[in-house]
């Protein structure tokens, strides 16, 4: 499964403006930045995951929500052990392990990690990348030039990910061995996955600017863009409920 | 029309020079193929073709290139762009866009083509190569003869005059490739639209081209019909030039004067040349 | 040489990219694989060296399972030319270049100089190249080097004529016909080039939609339009123009064959 893929649809979600999803997905992280309460920060999680199957990528975001947790629990042992206020919790031979304040600021801090991060990373199953750089142009004056970088640097991904495969294959058949275990071999493969691929992208980025400079990007201003990126009533619902999350969390579980 | 007259030009950081005293004339409504080995130089004379060479890689330039009577050297390559449109030979590369409607708005959006004809315009591109059904697909999604039909249908709704392809059916198969040229031979006649086609599918250029011309070191080896071929058919075997066995063949018969009619250049020809020759 | 035995390969079963297929190639062969885009051929070659794995049945390559040998082992076998040679460059000079496989597959160092200069000479190549900045048909040669020269006793050749022009195309069809005439080499050609196959194949094996279409010597296929049509590939054009008459050219495959039979009717005829 692909972690940043459209997945077409038609919910509210969706037909919210990119730039309000941005929007709205980092509010709601601010959200559960401020939020200082662990059950809360939970409900956070699930309740991230309930609105994403109104636009029908629950299982999306189940999905990320398990690869988060990963992150989560690196943060969650770093914090253990450094956090030291409370009570010894976990004593060894005399040495504190760690304290309760540490069991539960890192319990905190990694729930928290999950809840900001899960609507980021959803913004992009329900946003084509090219429609959300447009409607920052359009909408909140982004210069193209940036815009443009982003948008290729996302399409480039899949195109060097084949790349990257292809080499690899071309490699193995020559009998590179890539399954060994020493590490000096390993570090010598490096070498030849990564030069042809250093020479493939530097030709496939060249082709790519001068294709776009012949197709007149110097040309393009803000307004050039043909689809208008409107906001509706829908967008200013969704952010004021969402202004109405950050207030109540500022208030209520802080 | 575009005019070239004594066109040479050296890449920078090169000792050879990779066109050297090109001369011709493309006139409007021309369908002209390109051939020759490679490192002959054909995908750098379609960069002159539209003002990329010298305006945007950099080397030394001989000569001179008019497009409608414009000097390519002092006008920005932008200002050809629309004139004369090209699709790359890395097709992947040349994408601006992650889906196809994107990909075909790109150039209409930058050059300003007023927003109420935009519509107008990318529906009658996509009904013109076939393609309407791909109008909401992801590029990357897509077969190779796919995304030729989108790299071209992007150009054609600029309105160009001229399309300049380099070997669009490189990695096609033989029926994709047909359609190509089938394609490219509809815009050239309905639309009067140039095309100059860089390939090396010979017998697909002998079927469908007007003129051919092959490079061979910088150097134009030949100009002329595919039925000129015949006289030069030695030359293009020391040039490395495949020829249609059927041209081959026709050839051969002309030469050993079993044969008084012309050159033939597809099955359905040399079927008919047979039938006479058997009387 | 060869061994499949009732493969399927697919991502999804409900529509298979292969579908088991059993077929076995000999010794010595030089068999091309035809078809259009999509109909398998690339899948084979790449289940041949263990690049892929058969979802279900047996690939064996010299009587070696290939799910159970590393693909670095299979590679001392069998020798792979892709489409790209760009794939695999990934050296300085031509010599480390070609070097580079044979180091891969740990030969003895001092072989390695000796057969990497022979290969170089054979090929045609400078040793000191800066392989990036060679023409493609250059760089598509120096690719060739590196597989042949560690001489494997299969060599797949995956399009090997994408890109290049027919005078590089025809230097490295000879090259590869001479290693399977005089060292008894199998050939595995991918192709949808009709003209190439008639020319240089000995076997043909026509695939559709991951089945076997059809199987025999070069020429017998190259007049059954019905398998070709099927297939989706354009026919070679001297066994088409032969076919529209008939038995009249029954023998006629090439055009020096079409232009003797024609001297010969046109002699009786006397039609000029």
């Amino acid at each position: 499964m692909n972690l940043l893929n459209y997945v077409p649809g038609d919910s509210f979600l969706h037909r919210l403006n990119p730039v309000t999803k941005l929007l709205a997905a980092f509010l709601y992280g601010i959200a559960a930045i401020i939020c200082n309460n662990v059950f809360a920060e939970i409900g956070f999680i699930v309740l991230m995951i309930l609105i994403s199957a109104t636009a029908g990528i629950a299982k999306r975001a189940l999905f990320l929500t398990r690869n988060l947790m990963l992150l989560g629990l690196i943060m969650f042992v770093i914090q253990l052990f450094f956090v030291r206020t409370g009570d010894p919790l976990c004593v060894i031979g005399g040495f504190v392990l760690f304290t309760t304040g540490g069991l539960k600021s890192a319990l905190l801090l990694s729930l928290r990690v999950i809840a900001a991060m899960l609507p980021l990373m959803l913004l992009f199953a329900i946003t084509q990348m090219n429609d959300l750089c447009n409607a920052l142009v359009k909408r909140v004056h982004l210069p193209y030039r940036y815009a443009f970088i982003v948008t290729t640097a996302f399409r480039f991904v899949p195109i060097f990910a084949t790349e990257f495969h292809d080499i690899q294959d071309a490699q193995k058949a020559r009998g590179v061995d890539f399954d060994t275990k020493n590490i000096f071999r390993k570090l010598q493969l490096i070498a030849p996955l990564c030069v042809p691929l250093l020479v493939s992208s530097l030709k496939k980025v060249d082709v790519s600017a001068m294709s776009a400079e012949m197709r007149g990007f110097e040309l393009r201003g803000y307004k050039s863009g043909y689809k208008e990126y409107p906001f509706g009533a829908r967008d200013l619902i969704t952010v004021l409920v969402l202004i109405g999350l950050i207030v109540v969390t500022a208030l209520f579980l802080k | 029309m575009i005019s070239v007259k004594d066109l040479g030009f050296v890449y920078q950081n090169s000792k050879t020079a990779a066109l050297d005293g090109i001369n011709i004339e493309i006139e409007d409504g021309d369908f002209v193929g390109i051939t020759g080995t490679s490192g002959a130089g054909k995908t750098t004379f379609t960069f002159a073709l539209n003002g990329i060479i010298p305006q945007k890689i950099k080397g030394d330039f001989y000569g001179a290139v008019t497009i409608n009577g414009k000097d390519t050297a002092e006008h920005h390559a932008e200002e050809f762009a629309r004139t004369v449109g090209e699709v790359f030979q890395d097709i992947d590369s040349q994408m601006v866009a992650s889906v196809v409607e994107d990909e075909i708005l790109f150039g209409l959006e930058n050059f300003g083509v007023p927003h109420e004809e935009i519509e107008e315009r990318v529906d009658r591109v996509l009904k013109e190569l076939g393609i309407e059904d791909l109008r909401d697909r992801e590029i990357s999604s897509l077969s190779g003869g796919q995304k030729q039909k989108v790299a071209i249908a992007s150009m054609l709704a600029l309105e160009p005059e001229v399309i300049v392809l380099d070997e669009p059916t490189g990695e096609l198969d033989p029926e994709s490739s047909r359609e190509i040229f089938r394609i490219l031979t509809r815009l050239n006649r309905e639309k009067g639209i140039t095309v100059v086609i860089v390939e090396q599918k010979i017998m697909l250029l002998c079927e469908y081209v007007k003129h051919m011309m092959v490079l061979d070191k910088g150097h134009i080896a030949f100009y002329g019909t595919p039925r000129d071929m015949v006289s030069s058919i030695e030359t293009f075997k020391e040039l490395g030039i495949n020829v249609p066995r059927v041209t081959e063949l026709s050839a051969g018969l002309i030469r050993e004067k079993i044969y008084d009619g012309e050159v033939t250049l597809t099955v359905d020809d040399a079927e008919k040349m047979v039938r006479r020759i058997l009387g | 040489m060869i061994r499949f035995e009732n493969v399927t390969f697919g991502y999804s079963e409900k529509r298979p990219i292969l579908d088991d297929l059993t077929f076995h190639i000999e010794k010595g062969d030089f068999v091309a694989l035809i078809g259009a885009n999509g109909a398998g051929k690339s899948t084979i070659s790449r289940l041949t060296n263990g690049l892929l794995h058969p979802t279900r049945g047996h690939v064996y390559l010299n009587g070696k399972d290939t799910l159970k040998t590393p693909s670095s082992a299979l590679a001392r076998d069998c020798g792979f030319l892709f489409q790209n040679p760009d794939r695999q460059i990934c050296e300085n000079t031509v010599k480390d270049e070609i070097a580079f496989s044979m180091k891969a597959q740990g030969w003895p160092t001092d072989e390695i100089e000796g057969r990497v200069d022979r290969i170089i000479k054979t090929f045609d190549l400078d040793p000191e190249w800066f392989p990036f900045s060679r023409s493609r048909g250059e760089r598509q040669r120096i690719a060739l080097a590196s597989v042949l020269v560690c001489e494997p006793g299969l060599l797949i050749l995956d399009e090997p004529t994408t890109g290049l022009d027919y005078l590089e195309c025809i230097r490295i069809m000879d090259y590869v016909t001479r290693l399977n005439k005089e060292k008894g080499t199998t050939i595995l050609m991918v192709s949808h080039d009709m003209e190439l196959v008639q020319s240089y194949a000995r076997n043909v094996l026509v695939l559709n939609h991951g089945k076997i279409l059809g199987q025999g010597p070069t020429n017998e296929i190259m007049k059954n339009m019905d398998v070709l049509k099927k297939a989706r590939v354009l026919p070679a054009q001297i066994p088409e123009l032969a076919l529209r008459f008939g038995d009249e050219f029954k023998d006629v495959f090439t055009v020096e064959e079409m232009l003797d039979a024609l001297r010969a009717k046109a002699g009786k005829g006397g039609a000029l």
